[in-house]
């Protein structure tokens, strides 16, 4: 069985999470109300009055002259879609996210031993991410993505609906054929041979339907019976952790630098360390004013999480870097992400713990010192009798 | 050491702590130079693992040469790395010798510092044998750095061999745990009059593993292999 999880738009949500006062109020989402442009969200009420996605902001502000009109605050919309995936993704690695943004997908099939009770699973997962973005989901089961997509939109929050597999037909019966995703063209033709519900869809023939409107369409079709042939593409938790901070003014003084990468390490690490997570990379970008991104990438020989541990590698390289401009951005990186309890074995031996390969540790020290810094020798019996010719010196 | 003679030992640590009799010479494992006069002059068949060793004494008179035979009876078992601060490493001579070039590094640092952190990183990623060519010249600050180094290669069960070109620093002194002095006593003709090699008379200056004071005459063998 699949759980369809509904939320309104990421971008409201966030921004109802920033100002909760504009929580039943009409909000228009995309730029202020005489800017170019489109809306790109709208709350309940603001769609009562005829607003809708797509729409110009003029349009939508002589359609709800009351509504309050705001740009899209995008960090946010990204961190609140981020930590719904991230919740949903607490309760089975088995989720996908829907191109609709505040929506996504779990199966439940491997849930039962952990939640035999499927209601007390649904109202702990409306109950957890109501916790965490502030407002309650509405949730469908059935047997398919589709399906389920129905059942949640028809759904309220609180009160799922739950579909069971052998009465899959009959439920989507009952809705009009714009409920499923059709072209433009054979919507047309289905109102003209006064197929208007699901219901009528699912009276005619899959090899009739074939003969009428061609194979394509029998993606249609199988939708309407029930049958949803997408797979489940799941949702992979970042593998990146990143802390990021505009500099305004530019700075170029190598005390504030250090001070302010001081702080994202922080970032960085609470991050790692909520996840349960070390870093062997950090990169650095430096976003120059006029001038190219610099990048700095730093190594460790072991994964690291806490802030002191990161900052004392990224420390020297962010002095040594050749900064050329004053800097409008500084942003942290945290990349090769292993599991930080690989570290605790190694405490009962002799040793710190840390075993790093010996071309790992080459490659940090050509990183941190320079391509030449560590080479090999190679002797060419086939040159001239020079030493500078026998010898042939290649990074290692 | 005889069971009896362990267990009194054991029992007068327990009651006397520190103040207890303990073996004068620790137990070592050592790592051979490829050299059998060497290895007897040591007391402990080779160089000592997890230690320094230094060799000392002037110009022209084996030090390196020695010390790339060790680097390359050493390659032939595991990876090694030869810190080669004047560039003076010869891979022609190494090949000839028989070692194994893909196992050896060869680290070109800029300054003692870059060498030091170059050798921390290499012996804790797990090479066995670790040759430094240090001259006198850019020797300086490495009492501050050794102590740092030292626990490093102890950890990671490495072999530091230190090439000096003069005698050795008071610090070095201090830290090392074996110290050869090396002299050229004279060179060596064959009857014809051709010159033969080089004798050299090696001399343990310092010895924390075995007794020190032995001396060994060794010649290097003309022309080079």
């Amino acid at each position: 069985m699949i759980c369809c999880v509904r939320t309104p738009h990421p971008s409201l949500l966030a921004a109802w999470l920033q100002t909760p006062a504009w929580r039943g109020r009409p909000l228009v989402l995309g730029g202020l109300a005489h800017d170019r442009g489109g809306v790109r969200a709208v709350s309940a009420e603001a769609r009562a009055q005829g607003v809708v996605e797509g729409m110009s902001l003029n349009q939508a502000q002589q359609f709800a002259p009351d509504a309050i009109f705001e740009p899209v605050d995008q960090e946010a919309t990204a961190r609140v879609r981020q930590s719904f995936l991230a919740t949903l993704h607490r309760f089975t690695p088995d989720l996908a996210a829907a191109p609709d943004p505040g929506c996504a997908f779990l199966r439940l099939d491997r849930l039962t031993l952990r939640w035999p009770d499927r209601a007390r699973l649904l109202a702990a997962i409306t109950r957890t991410i109501d916790e965490v973005i502030g407002m309650a989901p509405v949730l469908g089961v059935a047997c398919s993505m589709f399906v389920s997509d129905v059942a949640a939109k028809h759904a309220t929050p609180g009160t799922p609906v739950v579909v069971e597999p052998d009465q899959t037909r009959a439920y989507l019966a009952r809705f009009p054929i714009d409920t499923l995703p059709l072209d433009d063209d054979l919507r047309e033709y289905l109102e003209l041979l006064g197929v208007r519900t699901i219901g009528r869809l699912q009276a005619i023939s899959r090899p009739a339907f074939r003969r009428q409107f061609g194979i394509k369409a029998l993606d249609v079709y199988d939708l309407a019976m029930g049958t949803d042939r997408r797979r489940l593409q799941r949702f992979r938790p970042p593998v990146r952790i990143e802390a990021s901070e505009p500099l305004e003014p530019p700075v170029d003084n190598t005390q504030a630098l250090q001070f302010i990468a001081r702080a994202l390490a922080e970032q960085v690490s609470g991050s790692l360390l909520a996840q349960g997570l070390g870093t062997r990379a950090v990169r650095i970008m430096l976003n120059q004013e006029s001038a190219p991104v610099l990048t700095v990438e730093v190594r460790y020989a072991y994964p690291v999480t806490t802030a002191a541990e990161l900052f004392d590698g990224v420390r020297p390289r962010l002095l040594r870097a050749s900064i050329i401009a004053p800097l409008e951005r500084i942003t942290l990186r945290a990349g090769r992400l292993e599991p930080a309890y690989i570290r605790q074995p190694g405490l009962l031996i002799r040793r710190d713990g840390f075993q790093e390969s010996i071309a790992d540790a080459v490659a940090r020290l050509q990183e941190e010192y320079g391509s030449l810094m560590v080479q090999r020798a190679e002797v060419r019996s086939d040159a001239a009798p020079l030493p500078d010719h026998r010898i042939l010196w290649k990074p290692a | 050491m005889p069971d009896r003679l362990q267990q009194a030992i054991t029992v007068l640590q327990s009651r006397f702590g520190s103040a207890a009799p303990r073996p004068a010479a620790p137990p070592c494992a050592a790592r051979p130079s490829g050299i059998a006069e060497i290895d007897a002059l040591t007391g402990i068949g080779g160089w000592p693992v997890g230690r320094l060793s230094l060799l000392a004494g002037p110009r022209g008179c084996g030090k390196r040469t020695l010390a790339q035979r060790s680097l390359a009876t050493a390659s032939r078992e595991g990876p090694v790395a030869y810190v080669d601060f004047p560039s003076r490493l010869d891979p022609e001579f190494l090949s000839r010798i028989d070692a194994r070039l893909d196992h050896l590094l060869v680290v070109r640092p800029n300054s003692l510092r870059d060498g030091m952190a170059s050798i921390r990183v290499l012996a804790r990623a797990g090479v066995d044998l670790i040759g430094i060519d240090l001259p006198r010249a850019r020797a300086a600050g490495l009492d501050a750095e050794l102590p740092h180094l030292l626990h490093r290669v102890a950890e990671a069960d490495c072999t530091l061999l230190l090439i000096h070109d003069a005698e050795a620093d008071d610090a070095i002194r201090y830290y090392a745990s074996l110290i050869l002095s090396f002299q050229r006593s004279a060179w060596v003709f064959s009857r014809d009059g051709d010159l033969k090699g080089l004798q050299v008379d090696a001399a343990v200056v310092k010895n924390r593993l075995a007794p020190p004071g032995h001396k060994q005459r060794w010649i290097v063998p003309y022309p080079i292999p």
